[in-house]
């Protein structure tokens, strides 16, 4: 255990004035997203957290390294807000990051895709275009868990409650931690 | 008989008693089940929404219970724990600019925290809050921090990187049957956040007037899939406090705490925690000589989920302390003055080693039951060259405890929570701490609860075993002893009836009240030794006093404007500790209590342009009856003031300024033995960087 006496202290003091002094000259100002609601800042941390609770199968990524992209189809809710959560961040080595994509046609390889209410009105034909494929689907469109989506976000009592189709999960070849599972509604859809 | 008050007082001056005797083990129940509810939802108030980090450092469980309506709010616990809680976030514990954990205790509305010295601070709920203080239960992460010798937390060996505590919880009021006991008045619950949360690299240091310099890092990464983990150091050192003439209190302290956690949370049902710390510090104490403590843990929890409602927890942890303690010499209260100790020093080392298990489950649709069951074993060594001993110098103990506790869901809106710990220990054998909790859930915002609870304060080291010596020939031929423990104590008990009402009135205010009406039975007294013992010598502790104590704690927030939030907290504490009929204490029952009748607390934080927060806390403290000296004196009442002023310069770096005690050059808190000789807590400010990667 360091001691300092107080010489050292005084020493300690010249240093952080200094520091501070630097800071002061590199300020850089961040610009704070104002203009999209806490709603969908909420669900971009969620996403965030999804990457980090769920396995992909190891075929879902190209190599080791190559990153896990998180996708948004149609509107895009989030501004900028997705890509800040995500800056910096990976999961398992995969780095994260974010693709927008204006048409089903044009998703490509993404591990987690957000679908905006934009596309509630083909919402069946976006669904049955991503089968088979080790997508995890997310969306806030009323239903999409019973409609074959895998997760779909919930705002009850001003408060989000994401839901889980674990059949849906399962057929994309994906594996959900308990701890996930444990917070969402499970949600078993309706015999067709 | 001046004289009989006299050694009491003087163990208090020269061993740094502060506190309680925790002797069990159950904590962290704090899944659905319980008391304990508020761990899982406790969403951090003032959350900066717009900044992604912040809103990482958020767990799954917190955000679900984030309003997505409201800039700010408080943690939603509010409405499920029948129980007077006190959450202090991580946002609230970096806005107050506390350095300490002390310090960041004055943030609960519940407690009465009060600064003895450099070092010392004297903390309880509920009243009881002598230098002896013994009714508060104290986990950090689960463990016990407690040193039976005095059945006391020494707060100056507490401390963590307090931007990696999650949250404090704290509980006023008895919570036996989940923790067992010395919860008596209370229960404070450190709980660090996991390791997945303190991710990167975080480093901060700083320096002022009474916190010279101080310097901490933490860095956290990943050792495998879902593996995280993150090691720290930090150090503090604070200069000395002042006496009443005026003379510097010669107190100063440094710290220094290091350690690590791993989290593995994994894709299965099972989680492990595994934690370790050490913590070093280096007291100058004014009477003379200096105190060095050094202590270190290391704890193991695997958690088990069955299924949605159902898990169980296993948990074992290892705690080893040791304290070098200078003990000043002794003399008579007469006139000219007798020796009879001369100065020396109390070795304690204690070894603690606890096992704990739980497991909680529903049973049909109506009960949520939860179970446990603890072993806790202790070996305690005194050695002492002193006028304090230990008599006898080592002591090996074990603790049991079991509990049960059964939440019946009567109605949609009305829940009942009974249940009992049973506990045996090798002081008094067997102890019970059964409650009952009903809650009504008046509306989706409204909550309001009764409970009643019994509690017990196991005997200590100090109870049963003190040794107040005298060595001088010839003296220590005739008395031998001043005070002495004994071995026949019993444990101190509560019957606790507690009612309360919380609510959250719209977007932008809450609150809270509590009231409760306690009842106490053989709380410590000390009485002098039948004739033939000469002038009554030695003392021996007894079980003599029985009172009552009564008052209510009251608390709210106001988000005026989503930049801008204002709390405020009042306390009122009545207490009436009597002699039992036909028996006697040298001290007239005033020994257990120096607490303040009332406190008042309000705080203001406001997140500024240009990422300033300008945080201001204001306390009055009322006036102190000092029990502990030759005769009863009073502490004056005080206002006091802290405030900080933070500045996020970039994403990455904030440079804050803290001042604390701002209203007065020096103010007295605590005190004793007396009013003449106790400290003064001196104004201060500090400075520091923070900088996260």
């Amino acid at each position: 255990m360091p001691v300092l006496n107080a010489s050292s202290a005084r020493h300690w003091l010249a240093r952080l004035t200094l520091a501070v002094a630097i800071l002061f000259v590199g300020r850089q100002m961040t610009c704070a997203q104002e203009n999209i609601s806490t709603e969908y800042k909420f669900k971009a941390v969620f996403m965030f957290h999804f990457a980090q609770f769920v396995d992909w199968p190891t075929n879902a990524f190209s190599s080791a390294q190559s990153p896990l992209v998180i996708g948004v189809l149609g509107d895009d809710p989030f501004d900028d807000f997705l890509d800040a959560t995500v800056h910096g961040e990976n999961v398992n080595g995969h780095p994260l990051v974010v693709e927008r994509y204006h048409d089903l046609a044009s998703v490509k390889d993404c591990q987690i895709l957000f679908i905006s209410a934009s596309e509630e009105s083909q919402l069946g034909r976006v669904l049955a275009g991503l089968k088979g494929k080790t997508i995890l689907t997310v969306s806030d469109i009323d239903s999409f868990p019973e409609n074959g989506g895998i997760i779909g976000f919930a705002t009850i009592q001003n408060k989000i409650h994401f839901r889980i189709n674990t059949d849906a999960a399962r057929d994309a070849g994906l594996t959900f931690s308990s701890k996930l599972l444990r917070l969402a509604d499970i949600v078993t859809p309706k015999a067709k | 008989m001046n004289s009989c008050i006299i050694p009491i007082a003087k163990i208090r001056a020269g061993v740094r008693f502060t506190g309680l005797l925790i002797t069990t083990s159950f904590l962290i129940i704090s899944t659905n089940a319980s008391l304990a509810q508020t761990d899982v939802s406790s969403a951090s108030a003032n959350i900066d929404t717009n900044s992604p980090s912040a809103l990482k450092e958020l767990s799954l469980e917190q955000l679900m219970n984030m309003d997505v309506t409201s800039v700010t709010r408080e943690p939603e616990p509010y409405k499920e724990a029948p129980a007077s809680i006190d959450l202090i976030t991580s946002d609230e514990i970096g806005r107050s600019g506390a350095s300490s954990i002390p310090e960041a205790l004055r943030l609960a509305d519940n407690l009465d925290v009060a600064q003895k010295n450099s070092h010392d601070w004297a903390i309880s709920a509920r009243g009881f809050n002598t230098s002896l203080a013994n009714k508060l239960l104290v986990l950090v992460d689960g463990r016990t921090v407690y040193t039976p010798l005095f059945a006391g937390v020494y707060w100056d060996q507490q401390d963590y990187i307090l931007a990696d505590i999650d949250h404090i919880e704290v509980i006023s009021g008895p919570g036996g049957t989940l923790w067992g006991a010395n919860a008596v008045n209370g229960v404070i619950n450190i709980t660090t956040k996991s390791a997945e949360y303190t991710q990167g690299l975080y480093v901060d240091g700083g320096g002022g007037s009474w916190l010279r310099d101080f310097g901490g890092a933490r860095y956290g990464g990943v050792l495998a899939s879902n593996v995280y983990y993150r090691i720290y150091g930090k150090y503090s050192g604070y200069g000395s406090e002042v006496l009443p003439n005026g003379n510097s209190a010669n107190d100063s302290w440094n710290m220094g705490q290091g350690g690590f956690r791993i989290d593995d949370v994994p894709l299965s049902p099972n989680a492990y925690t595994l934690q370790g710390d050490f913590n070093a510090g280096h007291e100058n104490v004014t009477t003379g000589g200096r105190a060095n403590v050094f202590d270190y843990n290391l704890l193991g929890r695997w958690t088990h989920t069955l299924s949605d409602d159902s898990d169980m927890q296993l948990q074992a942890y290892f705690y080893r302390t040791h304290l070098t303690d200078p003990i000043p010499a002794s003399f008579s209260a007469t006139t000219p003055p007798i020796l009879l100790a001369p100065t020396g020093t109390l070795i304690d080392d204690l070894t603690t080693f606890d096992l704990d298990f739980q497991h909680r489950l529903h049973l049909g649709a109506r009960n949520n039951f939860v179970w446990g069951a603890g072993y806790r074993r202790t070996a305690e060594s005194d050695q002492s060259d002193s006028g304090l001993a230990f008599n006898p110098p080592t002591l090996d103990q074990n603790l049991y405890s079991f509990f049960v506790q059964d939440q019946i869901k009567l109605l949609e809106n009305l829940h009942l929570t009974f249940g009992t710990k049973v506990e045996h220990n090798d002081y008094t054998g067997f102890e019970e701490e059964p409650s009952g909790r009903l809650q009504w859930d008046v509306t989706k915002n409204q909550m309001a609860w009764v409970a009643v609870s019994r509690a017990v304060r196991m005997p200590s080291r100090v109870d049963e075993a003190e040794n107040e010596r005298v060595t001088t020939p010839p003296f220590n031929a005739i008395i031998p002893s001043i005070l002495v423990g004994n071995s026949n104590f019993v444990s101190e008990t509560l019957i606790a009836f507690e009612a309360g009402y919380r609510a959250q009135l719209g977007q932008k205010v809450s609150s809270s009240v509590s009231v409760f009406y306690n009842l106490y039975n053989d709380i410590r007294s000390a009485q002098a030794s039948p004739p033939p013992a000469p002038l009554g010598f030695p003392f021996i502790f007894e079980n003599n006093l029985k009172g009552e104590t009564y008052g209510t704690e009251l608390a709210g927030d106001y988000q005026i404007l989503n930049w801008w939030r204002l709390h405020a907290g009042y306390d009122l504490l009545k207490e009436n500790i009597y002699v039992k009929s036909g028996q006697t204490d040298i001290n007239a029952a005033h020994n257990e209590t120096a607490d303040p009748q009332q406190q008042v607390f309000f705080r203001s934080s406001m997140d500024l342009p240009a990422n300033v927060q300008f945080d201001t806390s204001l306390r009055w403290i009322d006036s102190i009856t000092l029990n502990s000296g030759a005769a009863l004196e009073t502490i004056p009442s005080y206002f006091e003031l802290d405030a900080r002023l933070g500045w996020q310069v970039t994403k990455n770096i904030e440079v804050a300024v803290v001042g604390q005690n701002l209203l007065h050059a020096q103010h007295q808190e605590y005190g004793y033995p007396s009013s003449a000789s106790t400290e003064n807590i001196v104004r201060s400010g500090y400075g520091e960087v923070t900088c996260r990667f």
